[in-house]
């Protein structure tokens, strides 16, 4: 079997077609020139979200002509409003000058270093991106995201699945995630990283470890990952290596003892003791804690786990967040939350309800042109080549346009947040952490 | 009356016992743990644990911690043996001193005929124990006899019209369970929050505990000179609440025993469901609280041998059950399906001290996933000792700190081992009994036994281990004589030393000590070399040594750690000698050669401890010191480093790396973790030596750098190796090269559960023994004709008398090579003895020439490394075999391969570019 090098790209017409169509696709119908998609979306995913982050990503700010706050699940972050926005001059306030100048004011920087051991680091936005492996979306995918992040000063994720290459120019905004696999781990990838995350596990499937069908398993990554090409890998569940808390205290010494300055995140799901969970991983010395609830994850995940297991993380941040407050621990400790976090408003809520600030995944690839039809677990399922290593592919999404898009959509984000400070009159989206009372919960049929 | 109403009367009567006030189950918490328990013939002193639970800290949090101890010395309490042996010790702990009187008034003396009343003395003032952050509670020991009208009035509760009554001594027992719950219910469980509680309540049982730390517990109640035969410490991990209870803390008791575990259950809820149908409830917020209510519910009231009661917590499962005689499997059939909802499900680890008429007992029982490290150990001599712990190195420790008082021990054990949970040989658990025994010095002797109450017992005629006593006890005592006449012994271990391999010294066979070289007539006893006719004769040679290194000659230095090191390492028999006398006077020797290293550096060694590395945290860079020569060996004093963290002894090794050293040795190690990781990428030209009891993660992530260990190592070893190579003499613990990249492995003895897990690329490992199961799951490491990965393992053990011994079984467990998908184990295994049942996923093959070509290579450096030769493992049953007649291969079976896309990519490769 040749090398990934030796492959032969796809075809340079070939790619300048399709990227064409594609690109034309994506701004075109999200901004209404053409006719919108028919069955687009699903309800957590509405077509308006999806169309959204399609236009946030081409024009770098929201659409007021679609819905680009909630979705229609019916529950979690779709339930939860602002009180301010029952306010019908909510669009027609938002501009003017002085308006501008407060959004401009307002601190939207995440501290995520709390505690006195490793490096200060503060990211200048309230978010990051999740941990997606080289597997299950392609380099380009990865160079895009980590691109994005040094532009915006925040972080991406490597996922479990090695350290491309691409990503080295980009080090300084790459977490190194150790996985229950250890694929692809390395001292240099963990010396490297700002941050190493330890994921004990996925919101969208608890108690599984990672899976990378056969077919996506292709020459490329199984090389980076060191197994055999074509065949499914499965992370155990859990670490092997950890089966109790002075095991993940342990565990955490050891990869400080590799990289004393790095922080660590530990990111679990929401299990019904989570907040147990976080206690015990901010005495094993955590930086971060991450909760990673159970309506994000690609559509790889079994269907019978996603969101069949765990805590829904709208309730599961509240818990973790009244919990460390009580056990007075709450400022020595970022708490992110990540699962299923579509839009600007979800990043709010999920801050309001006592977070400091969240992870990215899905939406990202939304940004670069998902359209969540669920067949990520292929390796030729992709048809906008963002889940996909394929050859072939994963040339559709380039490194220069993908960067752009996730930067335009940032920039969306980034103005919508600081709206919602300005609507709060909070000086800070620090200040909005653990303010529910800005919230109201939205009966049903309202 | 039957054994079924008494069961039935004693349950419906627990069931009226008060409710408390509070619902406690769902308040549960549980974190992990570290422990240690020991039994021996001879009282111990608590300080003796002093220095195992210190360095096991990081087990713990200190929220918790606790001790047991069974066997006291009567003097302690200032009582007559007699009066302990019959009374019943109730041990109240006291939260608020206000709750005393009314406990005593309405609970001790309205129960009880006290005889004596004792108030365990304490340190003056709780906040000069450096982290204590609660005051522990006041505790009063009261030797009690249960009220005789009213022990009457309750046994009459049970009189039933026919049958044979419980004996008094059941009846008692359960007077004193059932007081004991009310007055826990009423003044800790109760409206009036935790005032007061039962610490224990057997007989010579003694529980303490506190929010702290379980040395903690030893020093601020002062038992550093209670004498006891049995212990347990235990270092508690709980992660929630910030108010932690000291009845959260561990043990917990039954009536006649006390519980730590370390690990937690997944199914609480489900054994408290399991125990309310019985009548019993929580009180303490924690899953041990179950499971010591578990096990007394089955041992003193359904009455089970104490092997059912091991079989109803840890059910034996999968291949072993099949494995069992036809009536042990109806038997635990019967036992499972009727007690599997009480049986803690999830990682645990129990040690049980316990306190019965016929004997004072430790427990440790292994679940039978064996996902917790567990580590026991037995030394026997004019007194005998077992251990069953977290780690090796607290075991060690206890020895060391013994031995340095008492002559009748020494600081290493005669044998170490981990058991295999649910194993269907001697089922992971082992009970070590003091029992009366009038031809003992001590009135008492030891007596181990496995789950099946199969002896378990060091050979009869080991030599007599070396008299520790003032002056030594060299050159006369029974030692001496011991072995005389029992022919040649040859020294046949080869025995690699890290730092001197590419000296030219090539592994410790050049630069021979002088003791070796030529004089040694054939029928001269020696051990790799040095004389050994006698301890005296050892201990010269020894001496010789010593006194040539501090010299400060190099060569002499590097002779002597040779040459010592050959006798600890080294897969040879040591005679006349105990080979843990001898490993003790080998290990004082290197001490002496080492410490001189730092007192009289040389070109080739200079020694270095924290004070001269980090005398102020960690060190500036150019603050350390550089080699003045490239092949100049860092000789590093382990002790005062942490074991993990900024100033641990992991980070020095990080440091002296970077100061240009590379050449290290690492000695006196007493758990130090993560030895070998944090280098970064490229250290093939590093050589470190590790001496000690060495910790967990050693030589984690390494690429390119050669580790040594002189000894057993710890658990999660190797974890990402990527190249380089790692050579332990000994044993390797849980978890070996999970995730490993490749490079080269070499144990001389067993790996513990799931070595090589998720290993991928092109690890090459050689286990001279065995693994206890899961070895190489999920394996994915290529193909081994091809640059690809695998194990050998060669199923053989070291026998003091025999030499190399073939194991029953290569390979014991029922998962072997399972969800593998690349790389192969080579089994030793000439008779067939592995079957497919115990294959998930794998295949046997017949061996190649091919894979003989790949093999080969690796078992001449292993000969090289522990002296286990090719063509002894080629030898069977006396007859020299070919290899495919002795190694079997187990590969990947044939994966589903994705034709489609793999051909899709095939043809992308080759087609031509602009379609």
């Amino acid at each position: 079997m040749a090398s990934a090098t030796e492959i032969k790209a796809a075809s340079p017409t070939l790619v300048a077609k399709v990227t064409h169509y594609l690109h034309d696709g994506y701004r075109d119908r999200s901004a209404g020139v053409i006719e919108e998609p028919p069955a687009l979306g699903d309800a957590r995913w509405t077509d308006q979200l999806i169309l959204s982050g399609w236009y946030m990503a081409e024009h770098g700010h929201s659409p007021e002509f679609r819905e680009h706050r909630t979705g229609a699940s019916g529950g979690g972050f779709d339930r939860l409003r602002f009180k301010f926005e029952r306010d019908a001059l909510f669009a027609a306030d938002a501009a003017g000058a002085e308006a501008e100048s407060a959004r401009a004011a307002v601190d939207m920087s995440l501290v995520l270093n709390r505690r006195d051991t490793a490096r200060k680091l503060t990211i200048k936005v309230p978010w990051y991106g999740g941990g997606m492996s080289f597997g299950s979306v392609s380099e380009n995918v990865m160079v895009s995201r980590a691109r994005a992040a040094k532009a915006w000063g925040t972080l991406t994720c490597t996922g479990e699945g090695g350290y491309p290459a691409g990503l080295n120019p980009y080090a300084d905004h790459v977490i190194t995630q150790v996985a229950t696999g250890l694929f692809g781990v390395r001292e240099e990838t963990i010396q490297a990283a700002p941050i190493v995350e330890f994921k004990y596990a996925q919101g969208a499937k608890p108690g599984l470890g990672g899976h990378l069908l056969g077919d996506k398993s292709t020459t490329s990554v199984a090389q980076i990952r060191e197994s055999v090409p074509w065949v499914s890998l499965f992370s155990p569940f859990p670490f092997h290596s950890v089966y109790s808390v002075e095991d993940h205290k342990k565990h955490i010494d050891w990869a400080r003892t590799i990289n004393p300055d790095a922080l660590i995140s530990v990111k679990v799901s929401t299990p019904t003791d989570v907040d147990m969970v976080a206690v015990g991983s901010y005495y094993a010395g955590a930086h971060i804690i991450h909760l990673d609830g159970s309506y994000g994850g690609t559509g790889a995940a079994p269907e019978i786990a996603k969101k069949n297991i765990a805590m829904p993380i709208e309730y599961a941040i509240p818990r973790v967040h009244k919990h460390l407050e009580k056990e007075g621990i709450r400022d020595q400790v970022t708490l992110i939350a990540s699962g299923g976090i579509r839009t600007a408003f979800d990043v709010a809520k999920s801050i309001a309800l006592g977070a400091d600030g969240c992870v990215l995944g899905t939406s990202e690839l939304v940004a670069m042109g998902c359209t969540r039809c669920s067949n990520c677990e292929r390796g030729r399922g992709c048809p906008f080549g963002l889940t996909t290593t394929d050859p072939e592919l994963q040339e559709w999404v380039q490194p220069d346009w993908g960067a752009m898009r996730l930067g335009n959509m940032y920039a969306a984000f980034d103005r919508q947040l600081r709206e919602i400070c300005r609507r709060c009159d909070l000086p800070s989206i620090a200040a909005l952490r653990g303010r529910t009372d800005l919230l109201r919960f939205v009966a049903e049929g309202e | 009356m039957s054994t079924e109403s008494w069961i039935d009367a004693v349950s419906a009567a627990r069931r009226a016992l008060p409710i408390p006030a509070r619902n406690l189950r769902d308040e549960a918490a549980e974190g992990g743990c570290g422990v240690i328990g020991l039994a021996a013939s001879v009282p111990v002193d608590g300080k003796h644990l002093l220095r195992s639970l210190t360095q096991m800290r990081n087990r713990g949090n200190g929220k918790g911690g606790g001790i047991a101890a069974v066997g006291l010395d009567a003097a302690w309490l200032g009582v007559d043996p007699a009066l302990l042996e019959s009374h019943v010790l109730l041990a109240v702990a006291y939260l608020d001193a206000d709750a005393r009187a009314e406990v005593e008034r309405d609970h001790v003396h309205a129960d009880y005929d006290v005889a004596h009343l004792h108030e365990v003395a304490t340190l003056p003032d709780y906040t000069a124990i450096e982290g204590l952050e609660v005051r522990p509670p006041d505790v009063v020991l009261y030797l009690v006899r249960p009220k005789a009208d009213r022990l009457v009035d309750f046994a009459s509760g049970f009189a039933a019209p026919h049958g044979a009554s419980p004996s008094a001594r059941e009846i008692e027992d359960e007077y004193v369970f059932q007081s004991t719950f009310r007055l826990n219910v009423e003044h800790y469980a109760g409206e009036r929050g935790n005032r007061a509680f039962v610490l224990s309540h057997g007989r010579n049982l003694l529980v303490l505990k506190m929010v702290g730390y379980a040395d903690d517990v030893i020093r601020w109640y002062r038992l550093e000179e209670l004498g006891a035969h049995v212990w347990i410490g235990h270092h508690r991990y709980p992660t929630k609440g910030r108010v932690w209870h000291p009845g959260g803390a561990h043990p917990f008791i039954g009536v006649n025993e006390a519980l730590v575990h370390n690990g937690d259950f997944a199914n609480y809820a489900a054994v408290c469901d399991y125990l309310a149908q019985r009548g019993l409830r929580p009180l303490f917020q924690t899953d041990t609280e179950v499971s010591a209510q578990v096990f007394d519910l089955h041992l003193r009231l359904y009455g089970y041998p104490l092997e059912y009661v091991i079989e109803s917590l840890a059910p034996t499962t999968e291949r072993d059950f099949t494995m069992l005689p036809e009536h042990k499997q109806r038997l635990y059939e019967a036992l499972q399906a009727t007690h599997i909802h009480g049986s803690p499900d999830g990682p645990w680890f129990f040690i049980i001290a316990q306190s019965l008429n016929e004997a004072w007992r430790l427990i440790g029982i292994t679940d039978t996933s064996m996902l917790r490290p567990q580590v026991f150990a037995l030394q026997e001599g004019e007194a005998q000792i077992a251990f069953a712990a977290s780690e090796k190195q607290v075991i060690d420790a206890c020895l060391e700190s013994l031995s340095a008082e008492d002559p009748r021990f020494w600081p290493r054990a005669d044998r170490y081992w981990n058991a295999r949970g649910g194993s269907h040989t001697d089922g992971g658990a082992f009970a070590f009994s003091v029992e009366p025994d009038a031809t003992s010095p001590s009135g008492r002797r030891l007596v181990c036994a496995d789950k099946f109450g199969n002896p378990v017992t060091l050979p009869a005629d080991m030599p007599a281990a070396l008299a520790q006593g003032a002056g030594g006890g060299m050159g006369n005592g029974a030692a001496n004589g011991a072995g005389e006449g029992s022919g040649s012994l040859v020294a046949g271990g080869g025995g690699s030393v890290a730092h001197a391999a590419s000296n030219g010294n090539g592994n410790g066979t050049g630069s021979a000590p002088a003791y070796a070289n030529g004089s040694t007539a054939p029928n001269e006893r020696t051990i790799a070399g040095l004389p050994a006719a006698s301890y005296s004769a050892l201990q010269t040679a020894l001496d010789g040594l010593v006194a040539d290194a501090a010299s400060g000659r190099p060569d002499a230095r590097s002779a002597a750690i040779l040459a010592i090191s050959r006798v600890i390492n080294g897969s040879h028999t040591t005679g006349a000698l105990r080979r843990s006398s001898v490993r003790t006077m080998a290990d004082e020797a290197l001490a002496a050669v080492f410490d001189a290293t730092r007192t009289a550096p040389c070109d080739a060694y200079r020694g270095f401890n924290k004070a001269d590395l980090a005398p102020n945290g960690v060190p500036e860079s150019g603050q350390v010191p550089a080699p003045t020569d490239e092949a100049q060996t860092a000789v590093v004093d382990a002790r005062d480093f942490d074991v993990e963290g900024d100033v641990s002894l992991a980070r020095a090794v990080v440091w002296l790396h970077r100061a240009g050293w590379r050449r290290l040795l690492l000695h006196s190690c007493r758990g130090h973790r993560f030895i070998g990781s944090g280098l970064g990428s490229e250290t093939t030209d590093l050589h470190i030596d590790v001496y000690g009891s060495s910790g967990d993660y050693l030589g984690s992530g390494i690429d390119g750098a050669v580790i040594v260990v002189h000894g057993s190592a710890q658990d999660q070893l190797a974890q990402i190796q990527k190249r380089g190579e790692l050579v332990v003499h000994g044993d390797v613990g849980q978890a070996f090269l999970y995730g490993a990249k490749g490079g080269r492995a070499y144990v001389l003895g067993n790996a513990a559960g799931r070595p090589l897990i998720n290993a991928v690329g092109r690890p090459r490992v050689v286990i001279n023994g065995t693994a206890l199961d899961y070895l190489a799951e999920s394996f994915m490491a290529g193909d081994p004709l091809r640059d690809g990965g695998f194990v050998v393992l060669n199923g053989m053990r070291w026998d003091e008398t025999a030499g190399w011994l073939s194991l029953d079984t290569p390979y014991p467990g029922g998962n072997l090579f399972s969800l593998a998908s690349g790389g192969a184990i080579y089994v030793r295994d000439p008779h067939h003895r592995l079957g497919e049942d115990q294959l998930n996923g794998g295949d046997f093959a017949r061996l190649t020439d091919a894979d003989w070509a790949v093999v080969e290579p690796l078992l001449q450096e292993n000969e090289r490394h522990f002296g286990l030769t090719l063509a002894r493992l080629l030898t069977v049953d006396g007859q020299a075999r070919r290899p495919a007649d002795v190694y079997r291969k187990i590969q990947p079976a044939k994966n589903k391969a994705l034709q489609a896309e793999e051909a899709w990519v095939a043809s992308a490769e080759v087609e031509p570019e602009g379609v």
